[in-house]
């Protein structure tokens, strides 16, 4: 039997459905005796859900083409930044 | 002197290394090997001590490869190929397959032909032909007149033999200079021929290959033909993926910064930093995981400027869910639509930022773990930690809201 440090540490992939068939039903027997992970499963798959649907932090739409235009004329223009964060592909 | 060679050759080259080169080579050298490989391939920038000699080089294969012989383009990139795989070297048969899917040869084919061209569902006359250099190439001393012979017969012509006698001696210049110096491959191989095949006695055992491709591919990478428009020298493709990515990107910096008017200057920012990168880019990771990097980075760079970052550095201690009171079955209904975005930014933003930057990713980009752990230069586990405990912390933000005794 797991407990519930286990479960917690598994519930990350058990919400994005990422375990085993023999680890979830371990951890399904695990949530069916224990009230507080019960709880915090489904409260966490709730936040989840409503995170996913609000509509946080969208790109409204009206500013897409201009931002388009403001970073082509930059470039255009030869705009240089600070070359102090290199990016490795 | 060579050990320093290899030590560039093999990496370091992910900055500034590319206009060195096109400062170093003559424009001509530059286009011809961007314009035939699509890039100019690590080989040649692991050589710059000597950019005269690059230019000679470069000059050969204009000369034996990419202009026009009596053998087609094609025909030559199956000949560098197939000796490539038989002198187990890897990394010109990355190079090759990726120029031969440029001119229209799938991978799968290419793959087949390094393993074993007869195999590989080729004409005939060319089956023949890859026979005849990879007999060259691997047993040259029991090449024999029989074996001109067995081209003859398959209608090739004496100029054609030619060519295919001089692309072997080309391939093995190259293997013998990429061996040298110790180049890795441009991209990821499609073929990784182990290294214990490069001891001749295991010659023999040299069909033990990986059979399968499981990595990153620039060319599968779906932005792959406007990126390479774009390092060809058309500007304005550029905007394409501007009007591609400009989403991904913005909700990426808006989770960081949080404020709309300073997201759309570091979307500017992050764009043009891309741009200017983009001669660099290896293909590594897909463009748009590359970008949202860059991304990442330009948001942490105005928080640290703003002194408003807290540590990235990981932490062990463990976190301890509280108020563990049951939720209503469906907590959303409670609220408007535009009341659920407000909290929800309002809460995601109190969060430290290593775990907002995640859980953003993950739970509204819905990028996969693995692109969130590349995106941010973590490990998968690492990534997987930060986004449960961003999940656990917004939770306990949102008990408040959201559990049957609260009431609206």
């Amino acid at each position: 039997m797991i407990s519930c440090r286990d479960f917690i540490s598994e519930l990350g992939n058990l919400l994005d459905d990422d375990v085993a068939n023999e680890i979830r039903e371990q951890l399904q027997a695990h949530l069916a005796h224990c009230n507080t992970c019960q709880v915090l499963y489904d409260s966490t798959r709730k936040t989840l859900h409503i995170v996913t649907e609000s509509g946080s932090f969208e790109y409204p739409g009206p500013i897409a083409e201009p931002l388009v235009t403001k970073v082509m004329d930059r470039i255009r223009a030869g705009c240089q930044l600070p070359n102090n964060d290199a990016q490795e592909s | 002197m060579l050990r320093a060679l290899r030590i560039r050759g093999c990496g370091d080259f992910a900055m500034g290394f590319l206009p060195e080169m096109d400062d170093a080579l003559s424009s001509e050298s530059l286009s011809a090997l961007k314009r035939n490989f699509g890039l100019a391939p690590k080989i040649y920038r692991a050589q710059l001590l000597r950019p005269d000699l690059v230019d000679a080089q470069v000059h050969l294969l204009d000369q034996m490869l990419f202009t026009k012989g009596a053998l087609s383009r094609v025909q030559k990139e199956f000949i560098l190929l197939a000796v490539s795989a038989e002198n187990n070297n890897s990394y010109f048969p990355a190079l090759h397959c990726q120029t031969l899917q440029f001119l229209g040869i799938k991978p799968e084919q290419s793959q087949q032909i390094a393993i074993d061209h007869r195999e590989a569902n080729l004409p005939p006359p060319d089956v023949v032909l890859l026979n005849f250099a990879r007999k060259l190439a691997s047993e040259p001393h029991s090449f024999t007149d029989s074996d001109v012979e067995s081209l003859r017969k398959s209608s090739f012509t004496d100029e054609q033999i030619l060519e295919a006698v001089l692309m072997v001696g080309l391939t093995q210049l190259l293997n013998c200079i990429q061996m040298g110096l110790g180049t890795e491959p441009d991209f990821k191989p499609r073929v990784i021929f182990p290294l214990k095949e490069v001891n001749p006695v295991a010659l023999l055992e040299r069909q033990t290959l990986e059979p399968e491709f499981t990595g990153d591919f620039l060319a599968d990478d779906p932005d792959f033909e406007i990126v390479e428009r774009v390092r060809n020298g058309e500007t304005d493709a550029f905007g394409e993926l501007v009007r591609k990515h400009g989403r991904r990107v913005y909700r990426s910096l808006l989770g960081i910064l949080g404020k709309p008017e300073e997201t759309e200057d570091a979307l500017q920012d992050a764009f043009l930093k891309a741009f200017q990168h983009l001669p660099n880019f290896e293909g590594r990771s897909r463009f748009s995981t590359w970008l949202v990097r860059i991304a990442i980075n330009t948001g942490l760079q105005r928080l640290r400027s703003q002194k408003e970052v807290d540590s990235l550095d990981e932490e062990n201690e463990e976190f301890r869910p509280r108020n563990i009171q049951s939720w209503m079955d469906t907590p959303e209904e409670c609220y408007s639509r535009e009341e659920l975005r407000r909290l929800v930014e309002k809460e995601v933003m109190k969060l430290p930022v290593k775990y907002r930057v995640a859980l953003v990713l993950r739970d509204l980009e819905e990028l996969s773990t693995e692109e969130a752990a590349a995106a941010l230069g973590l490990s998968i586990p690492g990534v997987k930690a930060r986004i449960l405990r961003g999940r656990l912390m917004l939770r306990e933000a949102m008990v408040p809201y959201f559990t049957k005794v609260s009431a609206k």
